[in-house]
């Protein structure tokens, strides 16, 4: 661990204070890690007062009041989230041009450009109609077997 | 976290950096009839008067409305990259 002082807690006004490197964390990862937590706490983002400005100050407050215990399970929780939204950031710049492909073709076979020709069928070509019955299906059964019916009787 | 004015007034300061003008005003219009706000600028801060906050809320109008501002930023960066703060 760094010199500098990562977390603190403040039992009086039971909030957590993260202290986060914006090198290691950038404000996207931050935001990122603050929207997962929202529902449970209350996040407030800060600049670290000091000059350097290159830290970022996150503090935490539950909306349940928290002992220190839960205190530092809600900033280990917010920690974990900070690395897997940081993770997924990495990734998403490393396969950006393959997801953009992947979506590009997937929008274009919906939109039909990518159907083989041979399942087009030109107007001209299509002389069937919904009404043709040529195996005559919609015969009713009675018609079909009149004939006989007479000729046994 | 916040800072208590007296009067049960409050003063919350958000850094230019972290949160956008814009989405501090939509979070003043969704808590506008539960309390009276004023911003202003103090060097790279927001700083939001939050006054006469109704008896009956029930939660903490504060905490509230920081997420609020928050995810209000969050969604403006989102829809539009690159944006940063702005005129308050």
């Amino acid at each position: 661990m760094a010199n500098h002082n990562i977390e603190s807690f403040d039992a009086a006004t039971a909030t957590a204070t993260l202290s986060l490197d914006n090198g290691v964390y950038p404000l996207d990862v931050v935001y990122g890690a603050a929207y997962a937590l929202i529902d449970r706490c209350y996040v407030l983002l800060d600049k670290d007062g000091d000059g350097r400005g290159s830290r970022m100050l996150v503090h935490l407050r539950g909306k349940k009041p928290l002992d220190e215990a839960g205190l530092q399970a809600l900033s280990g929780e917010f920690g974990n989230e900070l690395l897997s939204q940081a993770l997924r950031r990495k990734i998403i710049k490393q396969n950006g041009a393959i997801i953009e492909e992947i979506v590009t073709t997937a929008i274009a076979g919906a939109a039909g450009a990518a159907m083989p020709t041979d399942f087009v069928v030109e107007e001209e070509d299509d002389d069937l109609d919904f009404l043709d019955d040529p195996l005559g299906i919609a015969v009713p059964w009675e018609e079909k077997f009149k004939k006989d019916k007479s000729d046994n009787a | 976290m916040t800072t208590r004015t007296g009067g049960g007034d409050t003063a919350i300061r958000l850094h230019k950096s972290a949160y956008m003008a814009q989405a501090i005003r939509d979070a003043i219009k969704v808590f506008a009839d539960f309390a009276s706000f004023a911003v202003e600028r103090d060097g790279d801060y927001y700083v939001v008067q939050v006054r006469d906050i109704d008896p009956e809320v029930d939660g903490d109008l504060t905490g509230e409305f920081c997420n609020f501002a928050l995810v209000h930023t969050i969604e403006r960066k989102r829809r539009t990259p690159g944006a940063t703060g702005g005129a308050a």
